[in-house]
């Protein structure tokens, strides 16, 4: 079947988008074809600012407007801990629990030979050198725990100790209003191993 | 645990056929090609949801068709159905439990336990260390689902690690070390867990393979087995420090040769029977009733295990052992649960034992009918 080539544009590029299929590409081709002008005019025009009005924080690598993002240049938050995360997607979960005030990190990753990813393609000498222009006491390790946000929480322990400064690891275990039975093995075997005195 | 049914849907030979079997031993009898090993194969499926033989799934498929559904109903202390239906045209694969979809198939692994006897098991007792790793970590895995998980998680290390000392191999940086001493952590962790369950397996399935020799096979001959591997302890502790040792050791090599060279994927199983190595100085028939031992024992060390009764499937396991041996074997299923058997040879089923429970089930070109 020959598809109008405009149509067929905009289903390829859609369907680079991840979780997008072919098939739901198609469907939302469609739907912006009956949707009217303006509307659509506005999501291209969100799309583009997107891209030219937002930029990574400096200091951070945080989503940010300005150069410095909205958590770096906020005085009250707790300047001497900074949380390590993989992408700036888990700040914006880290941050809904507001259970956190000090500053992050984004490293863009975690090590992964495999797909390329070496401690060079991550922001790690930027890490590194905050320890000498701020005053850090406290690096909370906060990667996934799959077997490359393990070795990348290893390599990072084994960089920020000789600074003399505490490193930790974000708890794993059961997540909270869930049932143990219904927790998978793996979970409960380390949430035993990593139980904590009441 | 019993199969009480089996429906396959356009499944090789199969476009729709409907069994149902005896809790005790049923014999599938037909020429070659007629659709025998399939109902074993569709038993299988719908146990573990992979074929037999590592086979590639569309293969599966009946000619005239693009998907197949097979559909086991189960009896233990509750009754559970198991759906899996595979659609050629994406190369999809899914399986219902009870009508609802299982997303993660390594938790539905072992919980309805098969053990097999094939032709192919000839290579783990002759063929690469590699099979008879095969044969032990999917012993353990049906067992303990942590191990499985952990083996997923060290091949995954493995790679990465082979990827991170080949790009050393080639660009000779030494920043990268670092790097590697972080990937060697993750393998020790992991590694270490794989060969402490290993030594705690052999030492355990011992006892099993020997009651599986003295019980049903050959009271005079006395089956071994041991683990070749970086060290015998059960102590993580100890494994770990050893591990470490000769890591830093073989470092130098590795980074020479681009390849993980120590580690759990290296190791291998030895058989002996009378203490002699079974693949180097075993004959034909010893290698067979090692393989029938093995698999025997895989049965009852899954029984006690899991305290659920795996389902035996025997893929013409007569066809190579002497008389005296198959009726042995027979005689003694009669102990064990629910068998699956196929025999082309229907001249040798005098030989075996027949009990009124049992069912004769002919297949011929996909059809079958009961005697």
């Amino acid at each position: 079947m020959l598809i109008a080539e405009p149509l067929q544009k905009v289903i390829d590029e859609l369907s680079k988008l991840p979780s997008i299929g072919k098939k739901t590409a198609q469907r939302l081709a469609l739907h912006l074809l009956k949707t009217d002008v303006n509307d659509v005019q506005k999501l291209a025009e969100a799309l583009i600012e997107l891209k030219h009005k937002l930029q990574f924080c400096k200091v951070c690598f945080n989503i940010s407007v300005e150069e410095k993002c909205a958590i770096c240049s906020n005085e009250k938050r707790e300047r001497s801990i900074i949380c390590v995360v993989e992408d700036a997607g888990d700040i914006l979960a880290i941050e809904k629990t507001n259970e956190y005030r000090g500053l992050y990190h984004v490293l863009g990753g975690a090590l992964s030979p495999l797909s390329g990813i070496g401690s060079e393609n991550l922001k790690i000498k930027e890490l590194i050198s905050r320890f000498s222009s701020e005053k850090i006491s406290e690096v909370i390790i906060a990667l996934n725990p799959d077997t490359e946000g393990e070795t990348t929480a290893h390599y990072l322990a084994g960089l920020i100790k000789p600074f003399g400064i505490k490193v930790t690891r974000i708890a794993r275990g059961l997540p909270i209003g869930s049932d143990i039975e219904f927790a998978d093995e793996a979970t409960i075997g380390r949430a035993v191993t990593g139980r904590i005195d009441i | 645990m019993i199969l009480e049914e089996l429906r396959l849907i356009n499944f090789r030979l199969h476009t729709n056929t409907k069994l149902k079997f005896s809790d005790k031993i049923n014999y599938i009898v037909g020429g070659n090609g007629q659709g025998k090993t399939s109902i074993l194969e569709a038993i299988y499926y719908i146990c573990t949801s992979k074929g037999l033989n590592q086979n590639n799934d569309s293969e599966a498929v009946n000619f005239n068709s693009n998907s197949f559904e097979i559909k086991g109903v189960f009896s233990d202390l509750t009754k559970n159905e198991s759906r899996l239906f595979y659609s050629a045209e994406n190369k999809k694969k899914v399986l219902y439990l009870d009508e609802k979809q299982v997303f993660r198939i390594s938790e539905f692994i072992g919980k309805f336990p098969v053990v097999t006897i094939t032709q192919s098991d000839h290579e783990i007792t002759a063929g690469s260390p590699a099979e008879r790793r095969k044969f032990v970590d999917s012993v353990i895995s049906q067992a303990s689902n942590t191990y499985l998980k952990t083996l997923v998680d060290y091949n995954k290390i493995l790679k990465n690690r082979a990827a991170l000392l080949n790009q050393i191999k080639e660009t000779g940086r030494k920043d990268y070390i670092d790097e590697l001493d972080s990937w060697n952590e993750s393998l020790i962790n992991n590694g270490t867990y794989l060969l402490k369950n290993r030594n705690q397996f052999v030492e355990e399935f011992k006892l099993y393979l020997d009651n599986a020799y003295k019980n049903i096979l050959d009271e005079n001959e006395k089956p071994g087995i041991e683990y070749k591997t970086l060290c015998s302890s059960i102590e993580t502790e100890e494994i770990k420090n050893i591990f470490q040792k000769k890591l830093a050791e073989i470092k130098k090599e590795e980074i020479i040769r681009g390849v993980n060279l120590i580690g759990p994927h290296r190791d291998d199983f030895i058989f002996y029977i009378n203490n002699l190595e079974i693949k180097k100085y075993g004959s034909q028939g010893q290698n067979k009733t090692f393989q029938v031992a093995l698999r025997f024992g895989e049965f009852f060390y899954l029984k006690d295990k899991l305290g659920k009764t795996p389902v035996f499937l025997m893929d013409d396991v007569f066809g190579e052992l002497d008389t005296q041996r198959s009726e042995r074997i027979s005689s003694f299923l009669n102990k064990t649960g629910q068998t699956f058997i196929t025999m082309t040879d229907f001249t040798r089923f005098g030989e075996l034992y027949k009990s009124s429970e049992d069912k004769l089930i002919y297949v011929k070109k996909g059809e079958v009918s009961y005697a």
